[in-house]
């Protein structure tokens, strides 16, 4: 699989599957997403609400708290984006 | 087996309709699907869970509180306190053994009703579900009117005392988390958190490892 940030792996694995469960996209699908893949805007299953599933979800499986207002455009408009966000909250 | 009935119960501020399965005989399962927008992405997975505990030969129902399902009371009407009033009304009229099979935040429904044991997926705290209601509020803010959460209105007394409930761990209990979850439990299960996926899904596989699990525990807490 491919690692996007050096010691991210696991939180990028975690954000893969939290995709595909929540937005109910195929492993195949979420597995082809590299650091570019456009997120919000681009998939039509991440609307206002899915995000809101999507980032309590990763809260509960990584064990991080993301506060409202760090909540922006820029940390959902990649794959890649989203998996620094969270691991930024989760390897601090 | 008993095929799939429609029935009601009386509680001290109304009537509520349930859903009944499998045999009238032997301890019955209550059901308690999450409040708000998660109960309907439950709805079919709990329903499978169900029939599959009534291949078991245990009877079970999936009930309305007041608030929820088809009840006359509007979501800014009712209260927690109410609905765990309904409940245990519910579990009096049944007068049998029973116990209670909650989903997220629907175990803090059953906190007050003198059960056989409790038996919780994923539970929910009330301060949790408080914050999910927050988040997906600021998300539809452009459209939410006042008080109103996902399509829900609420008081600020209901908003209150889901702030303060937990579920009720004491008694016979288990507790069940997808293999996802790092929280504590007495098992685990690799599945879907159907509970947050956008479109409401369903997962047989899941739902009837979850009934063989009940099945197992009620057999040995009633052994």
């Amino acid at each position: 699989m491919l690692v996007i940030f050096e010691g991210t792996s696991q939180v990028e694995t975690t954000v893969r599957a939290v995709l595909a469960d929540i937005l109910g996209l195929s492993a195949d699908r979420v597995a082809t997403f590299t650091a570019d893949t456009p997120l919000f805007g681009a998939l039509p299953e991440l609307d206002s609400m899915a995000v809101a599933s999507v980032l309590t979800e990763l809260e509960d499986r990584l064990g991080i708290l993301i506060e409202d207002d760090e909540i922006d455009g820029e940390m959902l408009e990649t794959f890649g984006a989203l998996v620094q966000f969270a691991a930024g909250k989760a390897l601090v | 087996m008993t095929s799939l009935r429609f029935d009601t119960y009386d509680w001290p501020g109304g009537r509520e309709a349930m859903l009944r399965f499998g045999p009238d005989t032997g301890p019955i399962v209550i059901a308690a699907l999450p409040l708000f927008e998660e109960a309907n992405r439950t709805r079919q997975f709990t329903c499978t869970i169900l029939r599959a505990l009534a291949d078991h030969g245990i009877g079970s129902l999936l009930s309305d509180f007041p608030g929820t399902g088809e009840s006359v009371v509007t979501t800014l009407d009712t209260k927690l306190s109410e609905q765990r009033r309904a409940y245990r009304a519910l579990t009096q009229q049944l007068g049998v053994h029973s116990y209670a099979l909650s989903i997220r935040s629907g175990a803090l429904l059953d906190t007050d009703a003198d059960l056989a044991g409790r038996w919780h997926l994923a539970p929910h705290t009330g301060s949790d579900l408080v914050r999910d209601l927050e988040r997906t509020r600021a998300a539809a803010s452009k459209s939410a009117r006042e008080g109103e959460y996902a399509g829900n209105r609420l008081s600020p007394e209901m908003l209150a005392e889901l702030q303060d409930a937990v579920p009720f761990e004491g008694g016979r209990y288990r507790v069940v988390r997808l293999n996802t979850d790092p929280r504590t439990a007495d098992a685990t299960y690799a599945g879907a958190p159907l509970w947050r996926r956008s479109e409401p899904s369903n997962d047989i596989a899941f739902a009837q490892q979850l009934a063989a699990d009940i099945s197992h525990w009620i057999a040995s807490c009633e052994g």
